[in-house]
């Protein structure tokens, strides 16, 4: 290739992409994703720790219907979300169809088994004799509770890195509930970069296809240092 | 005050660990209950410090069933014991949160999160019981380290100060020297005469019977599921009533 033909090559700065259009977007991923494993967070805790430290019949079962989950297919789930929340469905009323609520909902599925999982594995490897000693010393059953989630935090943040993980890079299920739609002004309102990366490709607009991409590589990775920061910063907690 | 158990049974599933076992322990005294591994000295520990319900007889403390009680009661019964396991069981912290946990959890809610707004700014208030406790097993020095930096002997010396930060009535202790060397062995022993002298009553479960005799007024025998015999020290050991409490003490007994 001569140095005049490489000339004519676009810039990058020449690459067509709006930022108002893919700050939108990654504005619109983050609510949903975060709002989604906030959510699962707080119900996955509570679950995790009942069955990390009860003993009943059946909780084999739950451990692998819980495992299960982490694997959904997320269409499946986007489908079951959608008819929930469909006209004919038990929220119709609530008119979520291709609302970010929907999305948080279907995300929410999504999330909540993977963060129940690994957190329940955290909770559970926290040692028995450390759960006793909190007793021993007058801690309440809350107490306890609270010494085994403070044990157990770099698993349970590992847990709610790998619910945000699936939430954010999920694509199937925010397509169907949420429909990828944009605003009459070009931004974003449920278009999230996973299904914003699918259709700029399908258009041939690779150059804001890998945009998207790279952003969404960062995101995932800068949350990923945080994690590692929080389980490598010797762990005590003074 | 007493903290008794009165012919109590026990055991787990269809195995019944002792049947029919009466000991007490009042403050200001070291009791100690020794007997080979497994015979349910750690059992008889727990039931002690009100962590399960006898399958039979009763706890009592101060003369009230414990267990017949509302739980807040028996919060505050709990709440006047103190135990150390023989694994230190530290929490993932400093040594200062670990010694001072016991105080933590006696303290309101309001309380609690108000410290704990103090401490994420690098306040360091309401732990000086916690520090004077560390002071008592030789370990003022590392109150900002990390549990997890501590040798074994160290951390089972703060557990033990972990124990004794928040001023217990009973202190029980389940074989608290049994991976230690010598000289944190004597760190700890120390400690119990000192806790006995403060007017704190101590029960210590050991398979060492030089121990026993070391610091222990009063000493109970566990062996199979009874217990053989109580009372002074130096009565049980040098003139056992039961023959196979002598022949315990002997080594002579194959268990």
């Amino acid at each position: 290739m001569s140095l005049e033909s490489a000339a004519t090559v676009p810039l990058f700065a020449e690459f067509p992409f709006e930022w108002n259009y893919i700050r939108s977007i990654i504005v619109v991923s983050l609510y949903v994703s975060v709002a989604a494993v906030a959510l699962s967070t707080l119900c996955s805790l509570p679950i995790a720790l009942a069955v990390g430290f009860t003993d009943f019949r059946g909780k084999g079962l739950l451990t692998s219907i819980i495992n299960t989950g982490m694997g959904f297919p997320s269409v499946v789930v986007g489908l079951a979300v959608l008819f929930t929340v469909s006209n004919e469905g038990p929220l119709g009323s609530l008119e979520l169809v291709f609302t970010r609520e929907a999305m948080i909902m279907s995300q929410f599925v999504l999330a909540a088994p993977v963060v129940t999982g690994v957190s329940l594995a955290a909770v559970s490897s926290v040692e028995q004799n450390v759960r006793d000693a909190a007793y021993a010393m007058g801690g309440t059953r809350l107490d306890v509770a609270l010494v085994t989630i403070k044990e157990a935090r770099y698993g349970i943040a590992t847990a709610v890195l790998a619910g945000f993980g699936r939430a954010i890079s999920e694509v199937g299920s925010v397509l169907i509930v949420g429909g990828n739609i944009a605003s009459a002004d070009g931004t974003s309102k449920t278009r999230t970069l996973t299904t914003a990366i699918q259709l700029e490709a399908q258009r041939g607009r690779f150059e804001t296809a890998m945009i998207l991409g790279v952003v969404l590589l960062a995101i995932v990775l800068v949350v990923n240092g945080i994690v590692v920061r929080l389980g490598s910063d010797g762990g005590g907690y003074r | 005050m007493t903290l008794e158990a009165t012919d109590v049974s026990h055991g787990y599933g269809n195995e019944t660990v002792f049947d029919g076992v009466s000991l007490s322990v009042s403050t200001g005294e070291v009791v100690a209950i020794i007997g080979p591994s497994g015979v349910g000295k750690s059992t008889l520990l727990r039931l002690l410090a009100l962590f399960d319900a006898p399958d039979r007889g009763t706890i009592s403390y101060d003369g009230e069933d414990v267990w017949r009680q509302p739980e807040g009661r028996r919060l505050e019964h709990r709440r006047r014991i103190g135990m150390v396991f023989q694994d230190a069981s530290l929490f993932d912290a400093s040594v200062r949160r670990n010694a001072a946990y016991g105080l933590r959890v006696r303290q309101s809610w309001p309380e609690r999160i108000r410290h704990g707004f103090a401490q994420l700014v690098g306040e360091q208030n309401g732990t000086g019981d916690a520090v004077e406790a560390l002071e008592t097993v030789g370990l003022a020095d590392k109150v900002d380290q990390d549990a997890d930096s501590l040798s074994g002997g160290e951390a089972q010396r703060v557990a033990f100060a972990r124990a004794l930060a928040y001023d217990p009535e009973i202190l029980l202790l389940d074989e608290p020297t049994s991976d230690l060397d010598p000289r944190n062995t004597a760190v700890i022993e120390d400690a119990v005469l000192q806790a006995r002298d403060r007017g704190i009553g101590v029960v210590v479960a050991t398979h060492d019977m030089h121990q026993a005799r070391r610091v222990a007024d009063r000493t109970a025998v566990l062996l199979g599921d009874e217990i053989l015999e109580v009372d002074r020290t130096e009565r049980v050991f040098d003139d056992p009533r039961d023959d196979r409490t002598r022949q315990f003490i002997d080594g002579e007994l194959i268990y």
